[in-house]
């Protein structure tokens, strides 16, 4: 199966401090991927950095379906094929979710798209949340909620789920696990962020990515969340203890 | 052309009731003692008038009427009854079959000259500076509304007041009263062409009486050279609501200075804002809110852009009485700079004697947020599209307040147009 994403030799700073020292990462098409690591690793950033906010220096290479997207603006990147899903989506005043639906299908060149807005928002039952503003007093469950929608619209070619489980009640964090799974397709690779390993009890990853001070340090089955659960980050890569120590007591605040 | 002196106001003056002409002489003796405003004064500051108010003469007859444009002629197709004003001349009124009494002053004074003796010229005093006392003195048109108590007119009233020849300077006058437990919507569009070098001094007096509902919506599309100092004042009975929605698009220079006294225990009143100005537009809102009267409640809410040599001015301020307790008060002004060469000035006041009241203000200014952007671009809308419709979302949140949803929706494509057409030339 070919590769949605491939991530090579990224490396990314803010000011002066070097966030992301060389990240490499696969996630092929059909597959879901977990990137883990504790606070401070970067992982937020390489999301970021993919999606091309402009607050970061990044180098490296970013394919997405085979393109690179590293230097491209952050629209071009999206209808590309690359879809981020934000740890905290902003409200929009003033924009319903409608209006941003139609100008998302205005840029795509994309004939399925209307029904698609239909047949998601049956499924996510978003009908409600679509006349109101973007994000405009909606729980933190509701906009995971629209971010899926939104995905699911876009059909991207890659989701980055950002700490898509983040603030979410245990109910809510299953829902989220189950949308994904939903989604999921041959067409699509997805890499969730995430801080906690409790959204893998109600999904099955196919790889879990470990990010330790700013690099993929480890990347196996979901058995690894098991072996993280034993013994936090620190063991993951000696020599950053220091940075994932405060961590450890608390890697699974379920 | 008459020039503004004792004989210009005379001449205008010529048929007045006798009461009417009294007031009228007084605010002649003002108008020749009071020297130009200054921006030394504070109700001034921030702004440079850089003319004179008898650089302008008054037109002896309205110059060439415009249709009303499609969008809000359709918005109004429905209307209660409609005045159209052409350099201080009524050039059409259509009365209505309203239960209300509407029409212009040049027929109201004349068929019951009583009528309007308690209303008219009663709220905004002579000698608040030259521009008003010039108003009192050499006004001789413009339009009333008595809704009588009880009645409930549903429709919008709609006024529509242009200036057509340059070098004239105008003085419409709209007195709106809303009696006990009525209600009337009504909507004011000022506008010109973009070479018209006019000046335009109205007074909107608003009375609402106890238990009444007056909805007022302001379209002003002033063309690109004319200039507009305007004064409002609102008075509001027990129980009583006036709702207002000024729409500021046009005019060089544009002034609305705007006072809502709540006298009536138990009164409201909810005053939306939004304007938008480009080149060299100077746009200059002085609002004040007196909370007189116990347990009332207001919200006053005005989003404001600049963009090119633009400058925007705000002050509001929340006057509380030591009787006026369990007052809610509110005031927010958030502006959007989009050029470098655009300012805006926000300076929100609270005076509060009372000391059972919850009361706020909020004010903001900066370019479009960064966080929205880059949330819009991720879902793959371009730069331009992505700032439109941050515009288009920073203005609705305002316009979505206004009392004539309608109106709003037309207001809302000219903001739209406006800002698309700065983009596509490349300034903003």
């Amino acid at each position: 199966m070919s590769v949605a994403l491939q991530v090579s030799d990224v490396r990314a700073q803010y000011g002066d401090l070097e966030i992301l020292k060389g990240v490499d990462l696969e996630v092929p098409f059909g597959e879901v991927h977990v990137l883990m690591g504790p606070n401070g690793s970067g992982k937020s950033t390489l999301c970021h950095v993919l999606m091309g906010k402009d607050e970061y220096e990044a180098t490296g290479s970013a394919l997405v379906g085979g393109t690179e997207v590293m230097g491209l603006p952050v629209d071009e990147r999206a209808r590309l094929g690359l879809f981020e899903a934000f740890q905290y989506p902003v409200e929009v005043p003033g924009v319903s979710l409608d209006d941003l639906i139609d100008e998302m299908g205005e840029v795509r060149d994309d004939a399925g798209f209307a029904a698609r807005v239909e047949s998601a928002s049956d499924l996510l039952d978003m009908a409600r949340f679509r006349e109101r503003a973007v994000n405009g007093g909606l729980s933190g469950g509701e906009k995971k909620r629209s971010e899926m929608f939104q995905m699911a619209i876009s059909q991207p070619k890659v989701a980055i789920l950002d700490e898509i489980d983040s603030g979410l009640d245990i109910d809510a964090v299953r829902e989220v696990a189950h949308l994904v799974e939903e989604l999921r397709s041959d067409d699509l690779g997805v890499l969730i962020i995430t801080h906690y390993s409790r959204i893998l009890r109600y999904m099955k990853p196919d790889k879990i990515h470990v990010m330790v001070a700013g690099k993929v340090v480890k990347t196996g089955g979901p058995e690894i969340a098991a072996e993280l659960e034993a013994s936090g980050y620190v063991e993951m890569q000696a020599g950053e203890a220091t940075l994932a120590a405060p961590e450890v007591a608390t890697p699974f605040d379920v | 052309m008459k020039t503004l002196d004792a004989q210009g106001s005379a001449a205008v003056g010529v048929s007045d009731p006798s009461w009417l002409a009294g007031r009228r002489k007084t605010a002649l003796d003002y108008y020749e003692k009071l020297d130009m405003p200054s921006s030394i004064e504070e109700v001034w500051r921030y702004v440079e008038l850089g003319f004179s108010i008898d650089d302008y003469v008054l037109a002896e007859g309205p110059g060439e009427a415009h249709e009303i444009g499609a969008g809000i002629a359709a918005a109004l197709a429905n209307n209660a009854g409609s005045v159209a004003m052409v350099d201080g001349h009524t050039v059409s009124a259509d009365t209505g079959t309203s239960a209300a009494v509407f029409g212009t002053l040049s027929s109201l004074l004349v068929e019951s000259p009583d009528l309007l003796e308690g209303y008219l010229g009663t709220l905004i005093d002579p000698d608040l500076d030259k521009f008003s006392a010039a108003h009192h003195a050499f006004s001789g048109e413009g339009v009333a509304l008595v809704v009588p108590a009880g009645a409930a007119v549903i429709e919008p009233f709609f006024i529509d007041v242009q200036a057509a020849t340059s070098g004239t300077v105008s003085f419409p006058r709209i007195t709106l009263v809303a009696e006990k437990s009525s209600q009337a919507s009504v909507v004011i569009r000022y506008r010109s062409d973009d070479d018209v070098d006019a000046l335009v001094v109205p007074h909107l007096e608003l009375f609402a009486a106890d238990n009444s509902n007056l909805n007022v919506t302001v379209v002003q599309h002033w063309g690109a050279g004319t200039r507009s100092i305007s004064h409002a004042r609102a008075v509001v009975g027990r129980d009583a609501n006036v709702h207002l929605g000024e729409a500021g698009l046009g005019g060089s220079m544009s002034r609305l200075q705007l006072t809502v006294d709540l006298e009536g225990n138990g009164s409201s009143a909810n005053i939306v804002g939004a304007y938008f100005g480009d080149a060299a537009q100077t746009m200059d809102y002085r609002y004040t809110m007196h909370h007189a009267g116990v347990n009332t409640n207001s919200d006053m809410f005005l989003k404001g852009a600049v963009q090119d040599e633009a400058l925007s001015v705000f002050t509001g301020m929340i006057r509380i009485d030591e009787e006026a307790q369990k007052t809610n008060a509110y005031q927010t002004n958030r502006n959007l700079i989009l050029s470098d060469g655009a300012s805006a000035q926000s300076v929100p006041n609270l005076e509060i004697l009372a000391n059972d009241v919850k009361c706020g203000h909020g004010s903001t200014m900066g370019p479009l947020d960064e966080e929205q952007h880059y949330y819009l671009m991720s879902r793959g809308l371009d730069e331009e599209r992505t700032n439109r419709l941050l515009v288009h979302g920073f203005f609705n949140e305002a316009l979505a307040k206004f009392p004539e949803p309608v109106v709003a929706d037309v207001v809302t494509s000219w903001i739209d147009t406006k800002y698309r057409t700065a983009q596509e030339a490349g300034r903003v």
